[in-house]
């Protein structure tokens, strides 16, 4: 792989200074707790982890108690599931559909596969840590991990949203160079994606050190213009 | 505002739109899809586009040992994964000429019956969600799920159980189980009444249903349809009863068919042969206790087992359709090639390709869901 690993990496976050306004650090708390109170799951089954997501949705496990619920367009989904292995095809997808959801998003990596590749760890077509791709918040091992397991990390999920501990999608843009460079080793030094990274990390004014480096000079040296109705990928 | 890089194309005046149908779609079967080309709402091409679940098994599975092999194999079909065990023990039975006890062919029957029926629950709760019905989906979920209650009373596992191995299965059933079986049995049966009012006989489903997606007899055979949805076009073909395998020549069930080939009675043929599996499950628990000896035939160290060389095919009936495994050994501690014969490779693309023309585009969904094809299946 191309640079370093990240998976100690901190991100690299400014501490939330308390406000002298008492009524806007109470309207933080509120929002940061509605957030963790109605998610919203992307409707993608990636893998074989796809069916435990049925059994814990449903009438026994019943997930809508804890306001999660199936959501089918990714603009409007704050969770993306990585249910199991992904193939380079699909990975392809996730990248597009991550980029695609709007800020704050929240990505969970189950089944084993996710973590190291799991059982096809020698496998030609899938790739293998999901985490040199784009960033991941939380994992659920197992192989697959049980209706229960998955309502715990969600439950843990939720935990993390409300005390604003959640913010692994700053690390992409603070660390984009890297997660590009990762993809570009896979799908060639062409590869690129209809969304402006950069330009959003300076919007939301998360631009640090790492966000531009050779992988993103590379980007702009391939970009050309989107041909809307083909886009080949 | 328009990015920078914007450019405007220019297209050739047509009344033909392009949609992609999937892989995120809500409509489509796990992670798969269709390039259909729609004019106003009617489907006038579609293709198949498949390869999102590849992992590569067949090459996957000459690198392991022959008893790795059985933790690999039930992912491949991931509803429905027992008939994928027992057909590649089946194989390296015939392969290794290892003789199966007779309480082991028993045991692989009962196993088998219980995955079709949990296959169906979880396909028609599916098919309902497609056409606006969501409580089939959460019941049919839900009585699943005290099946694979039972699988992991018995293996340990609630999904994947690699319980069976080649020479028979691994363990004896726990104590009291047959007694817990029969009663999870009553159940189901008293549930399908409240099924038949809620979905089968439903009108909204039965006017949706009729007359989408017909398979007339001859194209069947010609597109190699297999299954239940060769039985819903009114061939009574069923491989458990024309080519019997473990002991089902001695068992008594019908072959239920259909006429007329479409959605409607596709559902239909899988709900009567969710009342033939639990008649032979019944069957199975009156006989069960009277079947002594072993369950298993022990074989040499797995480590540094040799297979004689040679070849062997073995098909077994899945509840998707027929499913074989031809299994090549030059001699070796591992197999030197793996060929399996899935039969949602036929029903997800070549069909689906010909059937969904015509479709309005809602009912692409439900087409594809009528045909119970398994997309990891298909990519393999």
């Amino acid at each position: 792989m191309s640079n370093t690993d990240l998976s100690n990496i901190e991100v690299n976050q400014k501490p939330v200074a308390k406000r002298s306004n008492p009524f806007a650090n109470v309207f933080n708390e509120l929002v940061s707790f509605c957030r963790s109170r109605s998610m919203f799951m992307l409707h993608y089954c990636t893998g074989c982890g796809a069916i435990e997501l049925p059994p814990a949705m449903t009438s026994r496990f019943d997930m809508e108690r804890l306001g999660i619920q199936p959501m089918v367009t990714p603009r409007q989904a704050d969770i993306l599931l990585i249910t199991g292995y992904v193939s380079i095809k699909t990975l392809k997808r996730v990248i597009l559909t991550y980029e695609q959801m709007g800020a704050p998003k929240y990505v969970i990596g189950i089944c084993s596969c996710t973590v190291n590749g799991g059982m096809y760890w020698q496998s030609y077509a899938t790739a293998k840590k999901l985490d040199e791709y784009i960033p991941v918040d939380l994992y659920i091992a197992g192989c697959m991990p049980r209706p229960e397991a998955v309502i715990e990390g969600l439950q843990q999920l939720m935990a993390k949203i409300k005390t604003d501990e959640a913010n692994s999608w700053k690390k992409y843009y603070e660390h984009y160079d890297y997660y590009l460079g990762n993809q570009q080793h896979l799908f060639g030094n062409n590869w690129q994606t209809p969304t402006d990274i950069i330009g959003e990390a300076k919007t939301y004014q998360l631009e640090g050190p790492n966000t531009l480096g050779e992988h993103t000079k590379i980007l702009e040296s391939v970009q050309r213009p989107l041909e809307p109705l083909e886009m080949k990928l | 505002m328009r990015p920078e890089n914007y450019q405007a194309v220019n297209h050739p005046p047509s009344n033909e739109y392009e949609l992609n149908f999937g892989p995120n779609h809500p409509g489509i079967e796990g992670n798969y899809a269709l390039k259909v080309k729609l004019q106003g709402d009617t489907v006038v091409e579609a293709r198949a586009d498949a390869g999102y679940l590849h992992r590569g098994f067949e090459k996957l599975m000459e690198d392991r040992l022959w008893i790795q092999n059985i933790s690999l194999v039930p992912r491949i079909c991931v509803p429905d994964p027992v008939p994928m065990e027992v057909c590649y023990s089946l194989a390296v039975e015939e392969l290794a000429g290892l003789e199966l006890p007779e309480r082991a062919q028993w045991l692989r029957v009962l196993q088998l019956e219980l995955s079709r029926i949990a296959a169906h629950l979880f396909y028609f709760g599916g098919h309902a969600a497609t056409t606006g019905m969501y409580t089939p989906m959460y019941w049919g979920v839900a009585d699943r799920d005290l099946l694979l209650d039972l699988f992991e009373e018995l293996t340990g596992g609630r999904v994947y159980s690699i319980y069976n191995m080649p020479g028979g299965v691994r363990q004896d059933i726990p104590r009291g189980f047959l007694q817990r079986l029969s009663d999870t049995l009553d159940y189901i049966e008293g549930r399908l009444k409240d099924y038949d009012n809620l979905f089968f006989t439903n009108q909204i489903f039965v006017k949706r249903a009729k007359g989408i997606g017909i398979i007339s007899q001859e194209q069947a055979l010609e597109w190699s349809v297999t299954g239940p949805n060769l039985r819903a076009c009114g061939l009574e073909f069923d491989v458990r009863r024309d080519d019997p395998y473990l002991i089902y020549d001695q068992l008594k069930f019908d072959i239920p068919t259909e006429h007329g080939g479409d959605a409607w009675a596709r559902t239909l043929v899988r709900r009567l042969e969710m009342v033939e599996s639990i008649s032979i499950i019944r069957q199975v628990i009156k006989a069960l206790p009277d079947i002594k000896g072993p369950v298993r035939t022990p074989i040499p160290n797995p480590l540094a087992w040799r297979v004689p060389a040679g070849d062997s095919y073995a098909r077994v009936e899945s509840s998707k359709g027929e499913l074989a495994y031809y299994v090549v050994s030059n001699g070796g501690d591992k197999p030197y090639r793996v060929h399996i014969r899935g039969p949602s490779a036929m029903h997800a693309v070549q069909v689906l390709e010909k059937l969904a023309v015509g479709c309005r585009v809602e009912d692409v969904a439900q087409t594809m869901f009528s045909l119970d094809a398994c997309p990891p299946e298909v990519d393999r």
